[in-house]
């Protein structure tokens, strides 16, 4: 059991805040960091796993400061976003100097554990430098995971891996999680922290926009307006079928756009067909204006 | 722990090509003699070849360079592509990292060009292996405070190899052969009045004394060291997105 306790933390470059006054607590269980690119995850987690200095504020794992006290890396496992690794190791050389490098008696056996658990056994004697990016990944989760540290902080675990390793990797996590393990990883895809955490944080712009149990989140995602762009055949007629249908909120026509928001997802998307069928017209297009995740986080923040 | 240590900052020197073409360029002093010998000189004209040799292009030529590539490359090379991470994640003493990665970076450079020298040595004046110990205990010396200053360059800056080969080139090359007391700052000119208190016959000769240079090199290796302890706790990883 450990917990990472930021509290207060704030990280400026000159003039530049990357991460703003951010207090929050990480236990056992699986936690997601969501955030668009550039909202300051891996600075974040950076200062949580102890590579960089806080501006203000401190992070400890339970009672530990991150910052310069090396030893709490008995305690965590970090596996980096860059994809650089020692090209001219093969994967077990790797992951066995990675035990080593931990103070641990018995690495090899360690490290056989490692590599099985990242299913990577088939490669575990060819040189890194060959590896496919997925490979590389599993490698460096490997090298995190072999002394079986309590927390481990993964800095976009899921790039690069295709589909099975994706949800082979998930399943690993959440094993590790049900020994009762302190996981956080960040990620700028919605689906990802969904279907793995239990909590999520989201940062925008530096700042936690939100926190909690994943389902509220979610609820506060879904629950705000949606809008959606039409192109028809004669958008002018189209719009005003469509604004007798009660689950449309509001109807817009303006430079030749046809903009149309509801707070019923499904409802629009059933009442849109029919609409167009009554009045005779032909439907060339519809799409959600606003379903990026920088939207979806530019809402939540003004919340 | 340090057996790994240096077992990875080993094989990263010995991966790269540069650090295989310094072996050449270590052999090329050892072909410069053999040729020399094949002539057929006097004896005495010999032994002041060779300590030219050795001195010009061994202590003064091949021992920076080797030293400016192997000295910034040792933790350099790994600050440079973020594979340092794997270090810094580890529950490794900072001052550990910095010493066995001096003591690597020092021994190969050391190897790379001691054993040349004493090989030209040797050859150079005519199987008397003296003159060639001589320099290559020199070269040693140099290698020990030539990487140390390196290595902590590099965690000093990222431009740490062009600013090295200018401190080789510009100091050592150019300033120190016009103002005498900037020598008193030259590597290379400590590592020459090692040289010359070591070797009695052949022409080395050093601007400085062996009681000046001794006290100094080692002060600014250990300086240089303690430097690049204090640099390595205090790095920062930055993202590449933020």
């Amino acid at each position: 059991m450990s917990v990472l306790a930021l509290a207060g933390v704030s990280r400026w470059y000159g003039n530049v805040v990357a991460v703003n006054d951010v207090t929050f607590e990480v236990g056992p269980g699986i936690t997601g960091l969501l955030g668009p690119n550039g909202a300051g995850k891996t600075t974040l987690l950076h200062m949580m796993a102890g590579f960089l200095a806080p501006s203000a504020g401190e992070v400890r794992l339970d009672a530990t400061p991150t910052w310069r006290h090396p030893q709490v890396y008995r305690q965590i496992g970090f596996v980096p976003e860059r994809e650089a690794v020692y090209s001219f190791l093969t994967g077990r050389q790797f992951v066995v100097a990675s035990a080593r490098l931990s103070g641990m008696a018995g690495a090899v056996a360690a490290a056989d554990r490692a590599i099985d658990m990242v299913e990577l056994r088939d490669a575990a004697d060819r040189a890194i430098g060959g590896y496919s990016k997925g490979m590389k990944q599993r490698a460096k989760v490997a090298a995190a995971l072999v002394h079986d540290p309590p927390t481990l902080i993964l800095d976009e675990p899921f790039n690069g891996m295709d589909p099975r390793q994706r949800l082979s990797m998930m399943d690993l996590l959440r094993a590790m999680a049900a020994d009762g393990r302190t996981i956080l990883f960040s990620s700028h895809i919605l689906e990802e922290v969904e279907r793995l955490s239990d909590q999520v944080l989201v940062v925008v712009a530096g700042r936690l926009a939100a926190s909690g149990d994943f389902r509220r989140i979610r609820r506060l995602m879904t629950d705000r307006p949606h809008s959606f762009t039409l192109r028809s055949s004669d958008d002018r007629r189209l719009a005003r079928e469509l604004l007798a249908a009660p689950e449309i909120e509001s109807v817009e026509l303006r430079d030749g756009v046809l903009t149309l928001r509801t707070g019923d997802y499904g409802a629009l998307t059933r009442a849109v067909a029919p609409a167009a069928q009554r009045a005779g017209v032909s439907l060339l297009e519809l799409r959600p204006a606003d379903e990026s995740l920088e939207s979806v986080f530019s809402y939540l923040v003004r919340r | 722990m340090i057996a790994t240590l240096a077992c990875l900052t080993l094989r990263a020197l010995l991966n790269r090509r540069r650090t295989l073409l310094l072996g050449l360029l270590g052999a090329l002093i050892v072909v410069v003699a053999m040729v020399y010998r094949l002539g057929g000189p006097a004896e005495a004209e010999a032994l002041d070849f060779t300590a030219d040799l050795l001195g010009n292009f061994g202590l003064a030529a091949l021992l920076p360079l080797v030293a400016v590539i192997v000295g910034t490359s040792a933790l350099g090379s790994e600050l440079d592509d973020g594979t340092i991470v794997y270090l810094l994640a580890k529950p490794v003493p900072r001052p550990l990292i910095v010493i066995v990665k001096f003591m690597v970076a020092s021994g190969v450079t050391g190897l790379l060009v001691a054993l040349p020298i004493i090989v030209a040595g040797v050859i150079g004046a005519g199987g008397d292996p003296s003159l060639g110990i001589g320099y290559a205990v020199a070269a040693l010396f140099g290698a020990l405070e030539y990487t140390a200053v390196f290595l902590a360059l590099s965690l000093v800056t990222s431009r740490a190899l062009v600013i090295g080969l200018a401190y080789v080139v510009v100091w050592e090359g150019v300033v120190a052969g016009l103002f005498a007391g900037t020598r008193i700052l030259s590597v290379q000119q400590h590592a020459l009045a090692v040289a010359d208190a070591l070797v009695d016959e052949g022409g080395v000769t050093a601007e400085l004394a062996f009681a000046t240079a001794l006290p100094i090199g080692v002060a600014v290796t250990i300086g240089a060291v303690v430097l690049a302890v204090r640099r390595l706790s205090l790095v920062e990883l930055r993202g590449e997105t933020g």
